[in-house]
């Protein structure tokens, strides 16, 4: 992998992007009616799917309930499909364990869950197709389908990977640029200022605030 | 931008076929770099002229095969394709491609990248059952068709191609849209450029050679880079740069490998490559990869020195005691470079039966193999020098092969052997361009360049204030440093001045002087020639400081007190000097010893106005006389080493005839010169350093490593003296001490072998070491730059740019352009000393050259100067090492001749071949034959008689033998000029000794002991200042407190 180039003199990197600019992003929400909220999300050949349920009453153990909020359960998982090898995925590996739980911080910082004593909201998310960050695009696509099911958030929470070659920040990393070597880092923020636009326009409104959150990245680099 | 997907099939990591679907996204705007755009595109960089016929695009293949041909210059108008640079990064690897990229941004070559894949409508996709090569074409072909209708239909595009199918399908589809071949493209447009044509035809020649290739197997095949991969990192075999011995470059060949990664430490001294099987096809320099051969195949390296090089006997020889021995496995990464070689003449012993177009030529270097070259021009490059590249070497073949490039010229002549030493070191030095030219500001009599009168406001004007003076070698043309000294009122304070050119006032950051100055970094001095790194408009005129006429510089200005030399302020600044003299040493060297001397700025005047300024100018070297003395000796109490080259200079008639050698002959002023240069190098190196301290260029000298030190101490331990290297001090006094009152020689000689010992003082960026890393272990100084000689050294400019900047911090103007970060720096330091390291080794070799040149002419036999006398300075097994002072010749004696007969000395003196035998000793070798034994020590003075070497391929060498085991002659009153610099050093020492000493028995009359300085320093009739400025030396030095203070303040 050392032989790749991935940013050329002239500022194009191996998919034909300059620096800053990310993948093209398409949106869908709604796409199951049994949920109470679902996204569909490409963020270039990455793709996720992300079905939110609830606030409902505790199912399971009662004893994990707070009094005081709400309980958000994740669960992160990819699709034997998803790589470029067919490969089983058991559930609760320590890679998809380890997105739930980055998942459920994300999410239980955002999610105003002091409005649902008691209850439990559930967040499923899927990767259909992978092909660099992961974990952004997931986080993107859980917001929508927390939007979609009408749970009230402080702010949309807005993620994306950088990476850093030759002193250049990368944004939104794509497999190739991931695996060649670049130290990255995945951020997700809730947007310091807010977006009049209503949550039914959600189609567009992840890339305004994901091109505020790359440069955010760039600041924090 | 529009999502498009490639689909590629790759191989996973277990060999298993994988389906991978990459992005790859389309814009609309893709620059195009040229000037005729009509769509506004973002041209930024270079961009192509709109006044050219044509631009050419080269297919895959040619910019793969052919790339040496697009690097000419006169090829103007070259669009190399995205398609084209990726296929030589795949095909070719990492060093070919580097080198596309530097021709890419090069701005002197008219060539621009163009990111077609990129481009909305010149990508096409690569369809199903298309192979590689016809996607690529394609892909090259839509690019043209793109550009074509990019410009409007306003320039003809040509696309050359190699491949005959192209031409026919796509030659006709696209008016203004032409697909050629190489050959037509060349003849049609450029049939001027001869070189192009035979590089072209070179280079196909060597293409189909290698289609036609045998298939019997000469060496083992290389591994593959994972097997290689993986066997470094699990310690199996080695990884390394190899290293051809030159002594015995058939056989002898070793392995340094990078250091810190040996565990074992029987690695540390390297592996041994024994033969031409086990080194299996590299070739020094290359970065190989090794196998240790088992302990029992161990083999140590062959000590005696071999005669007759070339020819080696396969016999057990005296070896040292086995080290690691191996065998290449593998080659991670070529080193190939321009070779010179010399076609053979046409004896018939060439393989002519096969094919009489194919010529192993040998190289200049020893150490590089022979080189298959094909040609059809065999019969006209009889005897020439040729400059050719290697293309591959095949596991079949016992030789690589090659192409020839450029034709220097017939071996032996004196302009070819010069080129042949400029390119076997690297250095390309090409006429200044036209367009560098231009940059350049005028000063021609009808156009006199002036002062702008901005800068004048800017600058401090020292033109009436200051006596400034220049002191260089006699005939100097680039004059880039001048000197000042006065006393300020007052009296107390002196004021030392140091004005260097202001180069970077006309040499703007990346401008093409700037570039072509950074690719040179150091102006090239050959015995009988130089090669400027600046244009002569610059170097010799606007930049040089000469006498009489106003000029920018860079000045650097001590308030010394008076009596301690403690340095009460710095200023840096940019200012305008009018230099009042333009001395030469010798004429510097006069003046302060009171002679009669002829200053021609003064001849013009009356002579009482004469006699005024020349009593100011003596007065004045005078006090920088005093300051350089004192700053020399502050260093010597830290530890500088005064250290002994060889340096001799060939004197030519107007025929570039050599008429003598002449060694070098150190005078005073030499040494004030260089004091006042390394002050003002510390003060800036430490300006620049405290203002920047991770991004200074400073120039750093490691300790040296103490095992190189072993011949040294031995030697001296010979002649009984005992050299302590622990410190530099320690080392320097003991040199000092390790003086032969009969023979100063030795003293001289073993401050060679010092030197040789050193490492090289190298430059670096102040980010990348740790401060105690920065030490000048030669001049004993913790900080140091080189900044007095911007003429001549990329170095210097660079450190005037951070100067600048720092100046400009401190007056809070901002910084006017980003300075370069730690890593460009560092690049830059490390090109640098690669070049500096270059030009040295191109010097020595055209100073041997010129040696070689000398004795040429004479008949050894017959002509009384090529009988000299040569001073023993090393024992070998079967012969000695000498060093012959008249010529500044070293090399080996032998004392067993291929015969087997040894040097045997009759009675008196004389020497001849006898049979017998050879013992050496640590400290004498001695040979035993019919007429008895006679033994020759360490440091014996013998005679020898000088003649030439030739070998015609390589260059010629001298050869020395023995003619007599006594002294040449009766021994001259021989001068020996080193001794001026030390003795004058220990003057200063012990003057200040003495001073002290009368401090403490309360101040004793001093009045008589002026005559004597009188004498010593010879000091001129007429009363002057001098007495008066003595006597206050002499009370400063009382005071030993402030001495020391002294010490610490510039320490």
């Amino acid at each position: 992998m050392a032989g790749l180039e991935l940013l050329s003199d002239q500022g194009y990197r191996l998919d034909g992007r300059k620096a800053t600019e990310l993948r093209k992003v398409q949106a869908r929400m709604g796409v199951f009616a049994q949920a109470d909220g679902s996204a569909y999300l490409e963020q270039g050949n990455t793709k996720a799917l992300a079905v939110v349920y609830g606030p409902h009453e505790m199912r399971g153990s009662r004893s994990r309930a707070r009094h005081d909020r709400a309980v958000i359960n994740c669960q992160y998982s990819m699709a034997t499909f998803s790589t470029a090898e067919r490969k089983r995925r058991p559930h609760g590996d320590r890679k998809s364990t380890e997105m739930s739980l980055h998942l459920k911080q994300t999410f239980e910082a955002a999610v105003m869950t002091q409005l649902y004593p008691r209850s439990q909201i559930d967040i499923y998310v899927k990767i259909l197709q992978s092909d660099g960050g992961n974990y952004s695009v997931c986080v993107n696509a859980a917001t929508l389908a927390v939007i979609d099911a009408g749970i009230p958030m402080r702010d949309y929470v807005c993620a994306c990977t950088v990476g850093f070659v030759d002193e250049t920040p990368l944004a939104d990393l794509c497999y190739a640029e991931e695996s060649g070597g670049v130290s990255s880092l995945a951020l997700a923020l809730l947007a310091p200022w807010r977006t009049d636009r209503s949550a039914a326009d959600g189609r567009q409104a992840p890339s305004g605030p994901l091109r505020g959150s790359d440069r955010s990245c760039h600041d924090s680099l | 931008m529009i999502k498009t997907e490639k689909i590629l099939h790759l191989k996973s990591s277990r060999g298993r076929k994988v389906r991978v679907v990459r992005e790859h996204y389309l814009r609309e705007r893709v620059p195009c770099c040229s000037c005729l755009c009509q769509a506004a595109c973002d041209n930024d960089g270079k961009v192509l002229p709109g006044d050219l016929t044509h631009y050419v695009v080269p297919d895959v293949g040619v910019v793969v095969d052919y790339l040496e041909i697009l690097e000419f210059r006169e090829l103007q108008g070259v669009v190399f394709t995205q398609t084209a640079c990726q296929a030589v990064q795949h095909s070719k690897g990492r060093r070919q491609y580097n080198r596309l990229r530097n021709l890419l941004k090069d701005p002197r070559h008219d060539c621009v990248l163009f990111a077609n894949e990129f481009q909305e409508y010149s990508y096409c996709p690569r369809e199903k059952g298309e192979s590689q090569e016809q996607w690529q074409t394609r892909c090259v072909y839509s690019a043209a068709v793109w550009y074509h209708n990019h410009l409007a239909g306003m320039m003809d595009i040509v696309m050359i191609t190699e491949d005959r199918d192209a031409i026919a399908q796509y030659g006709s589809l696209n008016a203004g849209v032409y697909v050629i071949s190489v050959q037509d493209f060349l003849r049609d447009f450029w049939p001027q450029v001869q070189a192009a044509h035979e590089l072209y035809s070179s280079i196909s020649q060597a293409l189909q050679e290698k289609e036609s290739e045998a298939s019997q197997k000469e060496y083992s095949e290389h591994l593959p880079a994972e097997v290689l991969e993986a066997g470094i990192k699990s310690g199996r075999y080695i990884k390394g740069t190899l290293n051809i011995s030159k002594h015995r470059p058939q056989n002898e060949a070793s392995i340094m490998t990078d250091g810190l990664s040996n565990k074992s430490t029987d690695l540390s001294r390297g592996v041994l490559v024994d033969g031409g099987k086990n080194r299996n096809r590299a070739v020094h320099g290359d970065v190989v990869v090794v196998e240790l051969l088992p302990k029992s195949e161990w083999r140590g390296k062959v000590t005696a020195l071999t005669e007759g090089q070339g020819e080696e006997k396969g016999g057990e020889e005296n070896e040292s005691q086995p080290m690691p021995t191996g065998r290449v496995v593998g080659i991670l990464q070529r080193n190939w470079r321009d070779y010179v070689v010399t076609f053979p003449p046409r004896d018939g012993t060439q393989s002519q039966s096969r094919n009489s177009q194919r010529i192993l030529a040998v190289p200049w270097d020893r150490r590089i193999p022979k080189i298959r070259i094909s040609t059809q021009q065999a019969d006209a490059l009889q005897d020439h020098r040729v400059v050719v590249r290697i293309d591959s070497w095949e596991s079949t073949s016992l030789y690589p092969n090659g192409h020839s490039v450029r034709v220097l010229g017939p071996a032996g002549e004196l302009e070819t052997e010069v080129q042949t030493i400029l390119i076997e070191n690297g250095i390309h030095v090409a006429p200044f361009s036209d367009a560098q030219l231009r940059e350049m500001p005028v000063n021609s009599p009808e156009k006199p360049w002036t002062i702008d009168p901005a800068q004048a406001a800017e600058r401090r004007d020292l033109r009436e204030s200051h006596l400034v003076f220049s002191i260089d070698p006699r005939g100097c043309e680039d004059v880039d440093d001048t000197l000042s000294v006065r006393s300020l009122p007052g009296g107390k304070l002196l004021e030392l001045g140091v004005h260097i050119a202001d180069v970077t006032h006309f040499v703007t950051e990346g401008s093409l002087t700037d570039l072509e100055a950074r690719l040179r970094a150091t102006t090239y001095y050959l015995a009988d020639r130089r090669y400027d790194m600046l244009p002569a408009v610059l170097s010799a005129d606007l930049c040089s400081l000469l006498g009489g006429v106003d000029r920018y510089a860079m000045s650097v200005m001590w308030e010394l007190d008076a009596h301690t030399l403690a340095v009460n302020k710095v200023w840096y600044g940019r200012t305008i000097i009018r230099s009042s003299y333009q001395l030469h040493y010798e004429l510097a060297q006069a003046l302060l010893n009171g002679e009669e001397a002829e200053v021609p700025e003064l001849s013009e005047l009356g002579p009482e106005e004469k006699d005024a300024k020349l009593a100011e100018l003596t007065q004045a070297l005078e006090m920088l006389t005093h300051v350089a003395r004192q700053l020399r000796a502050q260093r010597d109490r830290g530890g500088a080493l005064e250290l002994e080259g060889v340096e001799v200079r060939a004197q030519l008639d107007e025929q570039r005839n050599i008429t003598a050698l002449v060694p070098r002959q150190p005078l005073e002023v030499h040494e004030t010169v260089a004091e006042c240069m390394i002050y003002a190098n510390h003060w800036v190196a430490r300006k620049i350093q405290e203002t920047f301290p991770h991004q200074a260029l400073l120039r750093r000298h490691p300790p040296p490593r103490q095992e190189f030190f072993s011949q040294l101490v031995d030697s001296a331990k010979a002649r009984g003296f005992a050299i302590d290297t622990r410190t530099n001090k320690a080392l320097a006094d003991s040199l000092d001490q390790a003086m032969d009152p009969q023979d100063p020689l030795v003293n001289r000689l073993l401050r060679m072998m010092a030197t040789a010992a050193m490492s090289q003082a190298l430059y670096f960026s102040t980010g990348l070491e740790s401060q105690d890393q920065f030490y000048h272990y030669g001049l004993a100084l913790d900080r140091y730059t080189h900044f007095t000689s911007p003429i001549r050294r990329y170095a210097d400019i660079v450190v005037h740019r951070l100067l600048t900047a720092a100046i400009d911090l401190e007056r809070e103007a901002g910084l006017g352009q980003t300075l370069a970060n730690n890593k460009e720096l560092e690049e830059m330091a490390q090109h640098i000393n690669n070049k500096n390291m270059a030009a040295q080794r191109a010097q020595k070799s055209s100073t041997a050259l010129f040696q070689c040149l000398y004795f040429k002419e004479r008949d050894p036999q017959t002509d009384p100067s090529c009988v000299a006398d040569a001073v023993i300075y090393s024992i070998r097994n079967n012969g000695i090492l000498v060093f012959v002072p008249e010529y500044g010749v070293k090399g080996p004696v032998y004392m067993k001749n291929r015969d087997g007969q040894v040097v045997a000395a009759g009675p008196d003196g004389s020497c001849e071949w006898q049979s017998g035998s050879v013992r050496q000793h640590s400290d004498h070798i001695s040979t035993t034959s019919s007429c008895g034994t006679s033994t020759f020590r360490l440091f014996d003075h013998i005679t020898v008689r000088i003649s030439v070497h030739s070998a015609p391929f390589h260059g010629d060498s001298l050869n020395l033998e023995v003619v007599s085991n006594k002294r040449h002659r009766s021994p001259e009153p021989q001068q020996t000029p080193s001794q001026g610099r030390s003795q004058l050093v220990q003057e200063v020492v012990r003057l200040a000794e003495e001073a002290s000493q009368q401090a403490q028995e309360k101040k004793a009359a001093q009045r008589p002991k002026l005559s004597k300085e009188e004498r010593e320093f010879r000091q001129s009739k007429t009363p002057n200042l001098y007495s008066l400025l003595e006597e206050v030396r002499e009370l400063a030095l009382m005071d030993l407190d402030t001495a020391a203070q002294v010490c610490a303040t510039t320490a």
